[in-house]
């Protein structure tokens, strides 16, 4: 998904050093000061995209952050007689701890739309100036600190800033480029495209959307403690004012937001245009410029300036064609997975009452019944997406009704989709590989991409492993399902009409695949309509109707049942 | 006839859902499609109401193309929807889900009477009429689902499994008035799950199973025939050890 | 703690404040709760709006209701051609929150162009003039504000409750397939919907021309506490949007008079936040 770390590593310190060299070179002030700027927005745009680019909640309160940062160093050099540089962790862990505070309350809402995060983060920065404005931190004037000795670490007060902007802005980009490749990253980007079924792949959403929201918040504090000192005089007005919220968008937006160097790009772009407008009324020209970019860009180029780039040279390598060795045994020691007196209820009406049922390793049971009867929402409740009411749903020793979503996934539990849930920007590899990374076997990501291939060479998909999930067929887009699923090593498999859409011969392929997994110890619980795999496939096969079950046993002797022939056909059809 | 279905291809995206199918109902009939599940039903009736765009296939209403007709002037032909699971607006009222349904030209000058008619059909609904849609009980809101289909005074209803998720005393209930309604010369084409419903009620009926039309005909014929148990419990007939 | 003559003039006060808070909310409580866009640029069409007002008023000596029989159905085809773009593009709900917000820029960009930033006061004979009630002061203008927000609030809610228009709205933005199986064209509603939406911003812009002092940044200082009116109140909504606007605006008096006037902003962003997490889902 990017490039190779050496090489990144070789060209940021190549930069940085060069760039560096400059002031003690001897550059022009007005230079340093410029460049001092660009590296500024680097480090906000960037920041701003480690939660919002990757994981999509666009926030309109960066600007918050930033203007944290710049009143804790402003007020501790001033007021507390600290030091510069030693302000400006303060000011990190500052505005870290405040955007702890505010994921801690707001991420907790269950699926918080975007639209509501962008207003309510836009709120934020009101509610921050008006605060700072009315007490002694501000209070009105604003702040100097003109008197505040700045360490020289070059000959220029704008040499120093400027290389702390430019550390700040190297370092931001690098830690943009690492979290990208580690799992925190992977996790940030699956939530991006499906929130849902990355928790159920075994993503901790709130935990990583937590720590990325501190940690964007944290570096645009340090960026305004730099910065209070660049302006020397702060105000609330032109610290909260909406600049900072609306160019890392569209910094961002512009250079790409879900990839590592892209905000650098779109600040160096815009922060440099910016400068051909300077001082009144082209200012004001500026910004209404600024603001037109941004709207044609979400409209023409959605995915950023990078990402357009990158896609005419994506190669195309091909996958090895080995055959993975044998199906992998499951993550952890098998366990039957039991499901005892299960209620569910939604509004008024009751989707699931009292449901028992059992499923052995090595076991595939068939769920079956009328539409209607509750059999998705058995699977939905046994993976964790809905909590049940009342009843106990255990793996082995483990109680899964007590568990969030991603945890029941970790323990080993896997399901597909009806209706295929890719991750949009996820090559088939990816979203494999980050299933192996998250699922029950926690593999490194890059075990998890060998490991991926095996699966994909499993289920036949082994040449489209680099196409993106609108490339693929229906066909492939169902197998990629199941070769997700299979890709944590789950010790359950709960399938939801994996084969409805396929054609006779995919069906059978399909059905061979199941019967292997059985093989390994696999406990599979599958909902399918296509009777005649479910007949051929079950070992055996429960009949769920309105909540209830009303059958269990062999497969024959249920659908030849009384009770099961006049739920489906009326009494008119039994005997 | 009134409704002509002649080849029908109907694909979401490249998921194809139905392959070939062909039906008809004539003026006053009312015919059923039945089958198990997931076999293309619903797909079929949306497409004949205009909500989705065939493959390929002609679809005829009085003889003139259904295809090319954009969705909001579909109603205007004289085919009216009851959907599957109903789709009532639910946060507005009885009266105005009932209105909605006569919203297009001459049906909206007969509001009236139409609406008499509907409460007549169902006089519950009249105890309810103000009431938000949202609250009634199933069985209430399949009366105003298909009420508010009658306010359009169709020539063809197409109702879309209206005995989901109903009590059977409520079903049997819903079938009456559908006979009722029939009998005032509406043409019907009934989507069925429920087998023994739809086969008592029509005066013919086709069985889709996986997207195709696998049978059809009369109603006495096609219960003899194990082509329907097959379809719904997936028993082959060498499999079987029926009793006669 | 203020005497009960303060107390009651902050209520009066708050009450007028409010109806141009809930002026303000009622196109956006209408797009967004009806068509499912987020139109962060309806306070800039309502400050260009007054900005429009105090112009036609000041250099041409027209009087703002004669001005605003041109500028409310100008602004209607306004609003028709922000929707032919977002329809064009499909824009989503969440993009269109982007495309606003830059077009919101673009349009204060513009106001400071033609305006400059210098603040702006139209001045009328009527500006000073107030009704005495008892002890307290009812300042006529923002009286007549509040009226119009009331008289307009009940128009649309009758408007969408008793028409068949208003009827297709609703059950449009609810289920857009079904209402156009039933002959909802869901097109020329939504372009209907976007017109009326921005004649609101104008009329909303007319008062704020007269009551308000003008300057380009006041599109921001409205944000927050409109968005709070319409989340409050209801999406499409117009009585809540009435009613929540005058909550509002009087929370934020009362809070002037007890406490510094400096923390009123305060009142309506914490409420808004606090909404937001509460009851996150659409009301």
């Amino acid at each position: 998904m990017s490039a190779p770390p050496r090489r990144v590593a070789l060209g940021l310190t190549i930069a940085a050093l060069g760039l560096a060299a400059l002031p003690v070179v001897g550059l022009p002030a007005f230079y340093e000061s410029f460049l001092y700027i660009v590296f500024s927005w680097i480090a906000l745009a960037t920041s701003w995209s480690i939660l919002s680019g990757y994981a999509g909640y666009f926030s309109f309160g960066h600007g918050a952050f930033f203007g944290a940062g710049m009143y804790t160093t402003a007020t501790l050099t001033t007021a507390f007689g600290t030091s510069f540089l030693a302000s400006l962790p303060v000011a990190g862990a500052l505005a870290a701890v405040l955007g702890a505070a505010i994921g801690a309350v707001v991420f907790r809402v269950k699926r918080l739309r975007g639209e509501l995060f962008g207003l309510l983060t836009l709120a934020v920065g009101f509610v921050l100036a008006t605060i700072v404005l009315n007490t002694r931190i501000d209070g009105g004037p604003g702040v100097y600190l003109s008197s505040v000795p700045l360490p020289r670490l070059v000959a220029s007060p704008t040499g120093t800033l400027y290389l702390l902007g430019l550390a700040l802005a190297v370092a931001t980009i690098a830690a943009a480029y690492a979290i990208g490749r580690a799992r925190l990253g992977l996790g940030l980007y699956a939530i991006h495209d499906d929130e849902d079924v990355a928790e159920g792949k075994g993503v901790p959403t709130f935990a990583y959307k937590l720590v990325a929201f501190a940690l964007s918040a944290g570096i645009a504090g340090v960026a305004g403690g730099i910065h209070a000192m660049y302006v020397s005089y702060v105000t609330v007005g032109e610290t909260f004012s909406i600049t900072v919220p609306l160019y890392v968008v569209l910094m961002s937006v512009l250079g790409g937001a879900r990839h590592w160097l892209g905000p650098a790009v779109g600040a160096t772009i815009i922060a440099a245009s910016l400068y051909v407008f300077t001082g009144g009324q082209q200012a004001v020209l500026g910004r209404a410029v600024v603001a037109l970019v941004l709207i044609l860009v979400i409209l023409l180029l959605p995915e950023g300036i990078v990402p357009a780039l990158l896609a005419r040279r994506r190669r195309r390598t091909p996958v090895s064609v080995e055959m993975a060795a044998a199906v992998p045994a499951p993550a952890a020691p098998a366990a039957p997975l039991a499901c005892t007196d299960v209620w569910r209820a939604f509004g008024g009406i009751q989707a699931l009452r009292g449901v028992s049922l059992e499923v052995a390793p090595g076991e595939i049971v068939g769920l079956v019944g009328p539409n209607g009867s509750g059999k998705t929402t058995l699977i939905n409740v046994i993976s964790g997406y809905y909590r049940a009411d009342r009843g106990r749903i255990t793996l082995g020793g483990a109680t899964l009704t007590t568990r969030p979503a991603h945890a029941i996934a970790g323990l080993g539990v896997a399901r597909t989709y009806q209706i295929p849930r890719p991750f949009a920007h996820f090559s088939a590899l990816d979203d494999v590989a980050a299933a192996a990374t998250f699922g029950a076997a926690r593999l490194s990501p890059a075990a998890a991409r060998a490991e991926a291939r095996g699966w994909l060479e499993f289920t036949g998909l082994g040449r489209r492993a680099h196409a993106l999930p609108h490339e693929l067929n229906l066909h492939e887009r169902k197998f990629l399902e199941l070769a997700r699923a299979l890709a944590g090593r789950p010790r359950v498999l709960l399938l939801d009409e994996v084969l409805s859409g396929l054609n006779p011969t995919e069906v059978a392929g399909a059905i061979r695949l199941i019967q292997q997994i059985r093989a390994r110890g696999v406990a599979v619980l599958f909902v399918e309509h296509l009777m005649r795999a479910v007949l051929e496939l079950s070992d055996r096969v429960v009949v769920l109707n309105e909540g209830e079950v009303i059958a269990a046993g062999g497969p024959r002797e249920v659908m030849r049942a009384e009770r099961v022939v006049e739920v489906y056909l009326g009494r008119a059809h039994v005997a | 006839m009134l409704l002509e279905v002649e080849q029908l291809a109907i694909a979401y995206g490249d998921a194809p859902a139905v392959w070939d199918a062909s039906l008809a109902v004539g003026p006053g009939e009312i015919v059923a499609v039945i089958g198990p599940n997931g076999a293309g039903k619903t797909t079929l009736v949306n497409t004949i109401a205009g909500l989705l765009r065939s493959r390929s296939g002609a679809l005829r209403f009085e003889g003139a193309d259904l295809a090319a007709v954009p969705p909001h002037l579909v109603c205007r032909l004289g085919i009216a929807l009851v959907p599957e699971g109903r789709r009532l607006f639910t946060r507005m009222s009885v009266e105005e889900n009932l209105e909605m349904g006569c919203y297009r030209g001459e049906a909206r000058r007969a509001r009236g009477t139409s609406l008499e008619r509907v409460y007549g059909l169902f006089p519950i609904l009249r105890a309810r009429r103000r009431q938000v849609a949202g609250a009634l009980s199933g069985g209430q809101q399949q009366m105003v689902a298909i009420g508010r289909a009658l306010m359009a005074r169709p020539k063809l209803l197409l109702l879309d499994e209206p005995s989901l998720g109903l009590a059977p005393a409520v079903v049997d209930q819903m079938f009456e008035t559908v006979r009722a309604i029939n009998a005032e010369g509406v043409a019907i084409l009934l989507v069925e799950q429920n087998v023994v419903r739809a086969l008592d009620s029509a005066v013919r009926a086709y069985v889709l199973e996986e997207g195709r039309i696998v049978a059809s005909g009369a109603p006495a014929i096609l219960r003899q025939q194990s082509r329907i148990r097959q379809a719904y419990l997936g028993l082959r007939d060498d499999q079987d050890d029926t009793t006669p | 703690m203020p005497s009960l003559t303060l107390l009651g003039q902050a209520i009066v006060s708050g009450l007028l404040a409010g109806g141009i808070y809930a002026l303000l909310a009622l196109g956006l409580s209408l797009s967004w709760g009806l068509l499912r866009l987020v139109n962060l640029a309806h306070f800039a069409l309502a400050l260009l709006g007054a900005y429009l007002t105090y112009q036609i008023g000041t250099a041409l000596q027209v009087p703002p209701w004669l001005a605003g029989l041109a500028i409310i159905p100008a602004f209607f085809l306004v609003g028709m051609a922000l929707h032919a773009v977002f329809a064009y593009f499909r824009v989503t709900e969440f993009t269109s929150l982007l495309v606003t917000f830059g077009i919101a820029v673009i349009l204060e960009s513009v106001i400071q162009w033609f305006w400059t930033a210098d603040y702006r006061r139209y001045e009328t004979p009527w500006a000073t003039a107030s009704l005495r009630v008892g002890p307290l002061f009812v300042p006529i203008l923002e009286m007549l504000a509040c009226l119009t927000a009331a008289a307009l609030a009940i128009a649309t809610w009758a408007w969408l409750r008793f028409t068949y228009v208003g009827k297709a709205l609703r059950a449009s933005a609810e289920d857009p397939a079904i209402a156009a199986a039933f002959g909802v064209h869901h097109r020329r509603q939504a372009f209907l919907l976007s017109g009326v939406s921005a004649a609101y911003a104008a009329i909303a812009g007319a008062f704020i021309a007269l009551i308000a002092t003008l300057a380009p940044a006041q599109i921001w200082a409205w944000l927050g506490v409109v968005f709070a009116v319409v989340i409050i109140g209801g999406l499409a909504n117009p009585i809540g949007a009435l009613l929540a606007g005058l909550l509002i605006g009087v929370s934020e008096s009362v809070t002037m008079a007890i406490v510094t006037p400096a923390w009123a902003p305060l009142v309506s962003f914490s409420v808004l936040i606090v909404i937001l997490i509460v009851r996150p889902g659409r009301a």
